[in-house]
């Protein structure tokens, strides 16, 4: 559905994204994460054929961003960074207007399937202005979609909103998951991507690394086991004479221990403790979370 | 449809209909009162009558071209501004199709209101003179209002548009529209520098003049018309 092939594109010398390599397949959520100024707003308007690229390519929708610029406009749904809706018509107004810009044959159907979708019919009569943001957002997210696009590309979309709002706006993508769609979503919500998307992209211009939240915890981090202790007992690190531990190190009364196979290693591991006389209370994985391998990467990202 | 949710967008705001609507009344008002004064003159003074009447005339030809500023300033500038210019160059429309959808919402209004005040000229002109004035329904006079009147509002409309897309503050395309519409009313004031009467010569070589102004303008708007500049020079 999305296939980029080098994209790269430069502002009057300063480069914004660089050979830009990525795949999102069908039924596919693909977070695009970095910090501001890494290019994904760039990218989002490469791939919605608002901006040309100065290198590379990209397919979207089975269509060149180059050759058929005006297909691949036809095929997606692009949500901005602002809603970008006309504030002084109605809600239903500004629906019909877009559904009929892209196409859309029975304009007055879709646009009460998405009001009532997301919640909106009651205040369709109402100008966009009295809105409230969240209410705006959903808006502009129904805009999106209103022609039924194959490849839905979402420029943050929680963003500015208040918890509830964001929540709101998160339930409504997480249900156009199963609708076969390509959804590219960029974000700075690294828990929101983290529950949403099947894979994340870290950009820094340049892709710094794909995969799943999983994967690249994986990748980044090997397995660690902690034990909380009943008293901590500054010895025990060096008491440790296990050939699978590669690390321990003791903070306050829990000792982090870094091994080769969790599941094989902790019985003996407990066992040893014991030995040693330590009074075990608790033994649990340390749990990675996508904030960690994003700081983790783009810290190795300065460090280069 | 482009047309109509700019009539919907920029009719509610009423700084824009009071300044459409001014203008066309003032000099509809100006119009009627030089005709008055044209036909106190006394016979021998049939050079300064004609140039009273070809001002009144040119009222009128004014208009079309300074009524759809608002507008048509707006056209670009306002959506940048509302951010909506985004989402609406993502659809699948063309540039020409924007253009022209932004133009005729200009352009219908100007020549609406130009005409309509041209027959509360008429009425007012009959009312107070008890019958029309002599020419004021002539072939030069009804060319002009009915097919350069046009071709002038169209001429004025697509050069705002381009100073719209290539300026991202509408008070600085204000300024810079008004200076590129000077051209365009350079021939509309030798008319009222003339001491005769508007011929049909003078209406079709101004005619001529602004059509094959308004065949280039267009191609040059939609080559000026830069998504990616607008898109991501302007904050």
């Amino acid at each position: 559905m999305i296939e980029t092939n080098g994209l790269g594109r430069t502002f009057d010398g300063t480069v914004a994204v660089e050979d830009l390599h990525l795949r999102v397949g069908e039924g596919e959520v693909v977070g695009l994460l970095g910090p501001n100024g890494a290019g994904k707003t760039t990218t989002v308007r490469m791939l919605s054929c608002l901006i040309a690229p100065t290198s590379g390519g990209a397919v979207v929708a089975g269509f060149d961003i180059l050759r058929d610029p005006q297909r691949v406009r036809e095929r997606v749904g692009v949500l901005t960074e602002t809603p970008g809706l006309y504030r002084r018509l109605t809600v239903r107004r500004n629906l019909e207007f877009f559904a009929r810009l892209y196409g859309v044959e029975d304009v007055a159907g879709q646009v009460e399937k998405y009001l009532d979708l997301f919640g909106l019919s009651d205040r369709q009569a109402d100008p966009v202005g009295t809105l409230s943001k969240g209410m705006r957002q959903r808006l502009a997210l129904a805009r999106a979609l209103l022609h039924e696009p194959e490849v839905l590309l979402l420029d943050e979309p929680t963003a500015a909103l208040d918890p509830e709002s964001a929540r709101e706006v998160r339930d409504f993508i997480s249900e156009l998951r199963g609708a076969g769609r390509a959804i590219l979503l960029c974000t700075h919500n690294l828990p929101e991507a983290e529950r949403l998307c099947d894979r994340i992209a870290l950009l820094r211009t340049r892709l710094v690394a794909v995969g799943t939240p999983e994967e690249l915890k994986a990748r980044l981090f090997s397995p660690r086991v902690l034990v909380e202790l009943a008293a901590p007992d500054p010895d025990l690190p060096r008491a440790l004479d296990l050939p699978f531990v590669k690390e321990a190190e003791l903070s306050g009364n829990v000792l982090a221990l870094r091994v080769e196979d969790p599941e094989r290693d902790n019985p003996l591991l407990v066992q040893r403790l014991v030995e040693l006389g330590a009074q075990v209370k608790y033994v649990t994985r340390e749990e990675r979370t996508l904030e960690d391998v994003y700081l983790e990467l783009m810290e190795a990202g300065d460090a280069d | 449809m482009l047309v109509h949710k700019e009539w919907e967008e920029v009719f509610r705001i009423r700084l824009v209909i009071f300044s459409v609507l001014f203008m066309p009344l003032l000099l509809a008002g100006f119009a009627t009162y030089l005709v008055w004064q044209a036909q106190a003159l006394p016979e021998e003074a049939a050079g300064a009558r004609a140039a009273l009447f070809n001002t009144a005339l040119m009222y009128f030809l004014i208009l079309p071209v300074i009524i759809p500023v608002t507008i048509a300033v707006y056209s670009i500038v306002g959506e940048k501004e509302q951010g909506t210019l985004e989402p609406l160059l993502a659809t699948p429309i063309a540039d020409w199709e924007l253009f022209l959808g932004k133009a005729l919402a200009a352009v219908l209004p100007a020549l609406g209101l130009t005409w309509m005040v041209f027959g509360l000229f008429l009425a007012a002109s009959a009312v107070i003179l008890e019958g029309l004035p002599p020419g004021v329904l002539s072939l030069p006079w009804l060319l002009s209002l009915f097919a350069l009147a046009p071709l002038l509002a169209l001429f004025g409309v697509l050069v705002t548009m381009i100073v719209s897309s290539r300026t991202s503050d509408p008070r600085a395309a204000y300024q810079f529209s008004g200076l590129a519409l000077i051209p365009g009313l350079i021939p509309l004031i030798i008319y009222s520098a003339r001491q005769t009467a508007v011929s049909l010569k003078l209406v079709g070589l101004e005619g001529a003049l602004v059509l094959a102004l308004d065949v280039g303008v267009p191609y040059l708007a939609v080559r000026l018309f830069r998504r990616e500049e607008i898109l991501t020079r302007w904050k």
